[in-house]
């Protein structure tokens, strides 16, 4: 289950899933645009205390591994791979960076997200385009951090400098600030896809930062022998000097030895994005791509999505956006026409439905869909009333009642007869989802002001809402009279309609049929207006005379329709 | 006449999987012969090419059997070659692709699957006579294409977030199967939900998956509900 967080939302950990092993992937592109990714990690002042918990391409795991650069996979940029058990106590919060290597800013860039996968299944993911920044040229993405153990956070925070701001912000120094690379060599550097870091190898223990190639901008087809990486600014804890700096690729670069060469990595050419050698379809090779990347294999059972290794049948299905990577693999059986090229057919069951997923924001009232209404009885605490029978889920612990009253309201019921609806009381602590017959459903938020509504066309209402009983007598109305319910006082309504409603201003002529009237202002003074025609029906059972509601009022008023007579 | 009126509501030109949706309503099918399809009786409403349909096959009798009585099976074997539009009264279809997943779907809102695909009758234990209409549901797990149908645009909802999620059966239209499920009858005289049968109930679903419901307690069977008039 994919929780999705906007800016600002925080949530525990435990909450989105019980794993600590957790993939994070980070997905940004702008035209033009290089990035780098990282990760800092902080102490409790929020200080890049030690220098080793910087990930970043040059770095690409801390000491004890539990924070770990993964290179481009299965569609993101860039990924991490976080054993929240094992990151020392030190670090109170790992916050995940993205800064602009070169010319741009971040309004440049298109859609993007962080996201977080935990045992193959993504469990969050924070998406922000462009349009949240302006100038800014490193941005702050997401945190985890501690607070009664683990939780996260999508920040989105813009930052004005690049890395190198970021660096001194978090109080790590900046060594050396060497001209900045001449923005990715064109025709080399993909825009947007950073080329995967070159798989680490295991460095023997003892032996500081891996050898790596430089990523994204790096690649300036020259064999540069000397090390300098070029991407810009180098921190204060450059890779040792033992590391030889990223050799460029193109050239012979010829892996220490003993080094495994990675598969497809060992060209050091920047691989397109999207044939990233993590890409499943592109790499059959058996095993996780990064041989010895990985601490010791009892850590194993780590499935970043979309990897070879990963079992299908687990029940673990891909993160949806993968595109039709990964389906040719599960759904071969299928002749030619099943593959699925389709949109939705990467995502599995999950990837179809999810455009069905209900809206996420707490408010008392959410529509859910133009069908289907969520009350939040949790926020505001009071009750709700909504008609009998028209709950279809309900969250929580919530009790539903009939709505007792007074003796009055409930003379008045019975003075209306089968004019009114039963309603029912809905009260507890959850979430009630309201829906009548696939109507579509309108909630009216009044704040002192007062509406008229057809009872039958009234689907709940919150319990802070003054109501009573109106009846509009009338020769050749349906059923005699017509009951509609005056509501007032300050809370909301949810009305329903059969198809999309017309709203009318009231004018000295304004009339509408009896059976399609839904509500109307309470200013209004409603009449029933009889017209008897001389003129022989043409069908039977006709009287003859056509029944309707004038409606008149103060300028302002209005009367809602809906296109389908009861 | 002036094509230009329809011209919006023509297929588009290949399909591009094997189910996918013509408007919101309908599920236009890319039929193979070896690979057959189950679809709900009668929810053909067009094909193109050579297709044929054999309503009752023996095999589907046999796996409802025993269920209920008085019902017919409510599912048709298609075979053949072309292009199969399914729709059921005017209600939403949803075509869901499973990979190695498994669902269960309420049979009312079984539009159409593969008949490759693993598939059995499923039993919730202790509600099995469910209010008026013996709520029964399908097992459907494997790698293929699932139609399903709801009436109304339906909402998914997560499960295990927030403890049990209650559904109105009425409204259920499927579930991811890990889920566990459980009947719940509220016995108290003042809780009457449900359609003012005195008693309510409802399903609660416990445990991590998620439940896609209606947005309309309208659980008619049109098919059944035509045959007896």
């Amino acid at each position: 289950m994919v929780t999705h967080f906007q800016r600002g939302r925080k949530a525990r950990l435990s909450d989105l899933t019980l794993g600590t092993d957790l993939y994070v992937g980070v997905q940004i592109a702008g035209p033009g645009l290089v990035f780098d990714i990282s990760c800092f990690g902080l102490d409790q002042a929020e200080q890049l205390s030690d220098d080793r918990y910087f990930i970043f391409y040059n770095q690409p795991k801390s000491p004890e591994e539990s924070l770990q650069l993964l290179g481009a996979q299965a569609g993101d940029t860039e990924s991490f791979r976080v054993t929240l058990d094992s990151v020392p106590a030190s670090i109170d919060r790992l916050a995940f960076t993205a800064s602009i290597d070169g010319d741009g800013t971040m309004a440049q860039v298109g859609p993007g997200y962080l996201r977080i996968v935990a045992g193959g299944d993504e469990v969050a993911r924070y998406a922000f385009d462009g349009s949240e920044f302006t100038t800014e040229r490193a941005v702050m993405l997401g945190d985890f951090y501690r607070k009664d153990g683990w939780r996260f956070a999508a920040v989105g925070q813009g930052f004005d400098g690049g890395l190198a701001a970021l660096l001194r912000h978090f109080g790590g120094e900046v060594a050396e600030e060497e001209p900045p690379a001449p923005a990715a060599a064109p025709g080399f550097a993909p825009p947007g896809g950073g080329p995967p870091a070159a798989p680490g190898f295991a460095p023997p223990p003892g032996a500081a930062a891996p050898p790596q190639a430089a990523p994204a901008p790096a690649p300036i087809p020259q064999p540069a022998p000397p090390p300098a990486p070029t991407p810009q600014p180098a921190p204060s804890f450059t890779p040792p000097p033992a590391a030889p700096a990223p050799p460029a690729p193109g050239g012979g670069y010829a892996p220490p030895p003993g080094a495994p060469v990675p598969p497809g990595g060992g060209g050091g050419f920047p691989v397109q994005p999207g044939q990233g050698f993590g890409a499943p379809p592109m790499a059959p090779a058996p095993g996780p791509p990064q041989p010895g990347a990985f601490p010791p294999p009892g850590q194993g059972g780590y499935p970043p999505p979309g990897q070879p290794g990963f079992p299908p049948g687990q029940g673990g299905f891909p993160p949806p956006g993968q595109g039709g990577g990964y389906g040719a693999g599960p759904t071969a059986p299928m002749p030619a026409m099943g593959a699925p090229a389709g949109a939705g057919a990467a995502g599995g069951v999950m990837g179809a439905l999810d455009k069905y997923r209900g809206s996420d924001e707490r408010r008392r009232w959410a529509l859910q869909n133009p069908q289907l209404v969520r009350a939040d009885l949790g926020i505001d605490g009071q009750p709700v009333m909504a008609r009998q029978g028209s709950m279809v889920l309900y969250q929580g612990d919530i009790d539903f009642g009939f709505k007792g009253g007074g003796l009055m309201r409930r003379a008045t019921t019975w003075a209306t007869g089968e004019g009114l609806p039963s309603m029912m009381r809905c009260t507890g602590d959850g979430q009630v989802y309201l829906a009548e017959e696939a109507s579509r459903l309108h909630p009216v938020e009044l704040q002192g002001d007062a509406i008229c509504v057809a009872s039958q066309h009234v689907l709940a209402f919150d319990e802070s809402l003054e109501y009573e009983v109106r009846r509009i007598d009338g020769h050749g109305l349906p059923g005699g009279s017509l009951f509609a319910l005056q509501f007032s006082g300050h809370g909301t309504l949810v009305v329903t309609t059969q198809g999309e409603p017309l709203v009318l201003p009231v004018t000295p002529m304004t009339f509408a049929d009896a059976n399609a009237v839904i509500a109307w202002s309470a200013a209004a003074q409603v009449l029933v207006a009889n017209q008897v025609r001389v003129r022989r029906q043409a069908f039977p059972g006709h009287s003859g005379e056509a029944t309707q509601l004038q409606f008149r009022g103060a300028p302002g008023s209005f009367a809602i329709v809906q296109p389908y007579e009861i | 006449m002036d094509q230009r009126m329809t011209a919006g509501f023509a297929p588009t030109a290949a399909p591009t999987a094997r189910m996918e949706n013509h408007g919101s309503t309908m599920a236009r099918v890319a039929m193979q012969s070896g690979n057959d399809l189950f679809a709900r009786s009668g929810s053909m409403v067009a094909y193109e090419g050579y297709i044929q349909y054999e309503s009752n096959p023996t095999a589907l009798r046999q796996a409802f059997a025993g269920r209920l009585t008085g019902e017919s099976v409510p599912l048709m074997k298609c075979t053949g070659d072309g292009l199969l539009y399914l729709a059921d009264y005017g209600a939403e279809v949803v075509c869901v692709p499973l990979q190695n997943e498994s669902l269960s779907v309420n049979a009312t809102n079984v539009l159409a699957f593969d008949a490759h695909l693993e598939w059995g009758v499923q039993r919730v234990k202790g509600i099995a006579k469910f209010a008026g209409q013996g709520l029964f549901n399908l097992g459907i797990s494997g790698t293929g294409w699932v139609a399903i149908t709801s009436r109304g645009i339906p909402v998914v909802v997560d499960c295990g977030r927030s403890g049990e999620v209650c559904v109105d059966p009425d409204a259920l239209v499927a579930w991811s199967s890990g889920l566990e499920m459980k009947g719940k009858r509220s016995f108290k005289a003042s809780s009457l939900i449900g359609r003012g049968s005195g008693e309510a109930f409802q399903l609660a679903f416990s445990g991590q998956g998620f439940v896609v419901v209606q947005p309309s307690e309208d659980s008619t069977d049109r098919l059944n509900a035509q045959q007896q008039n």
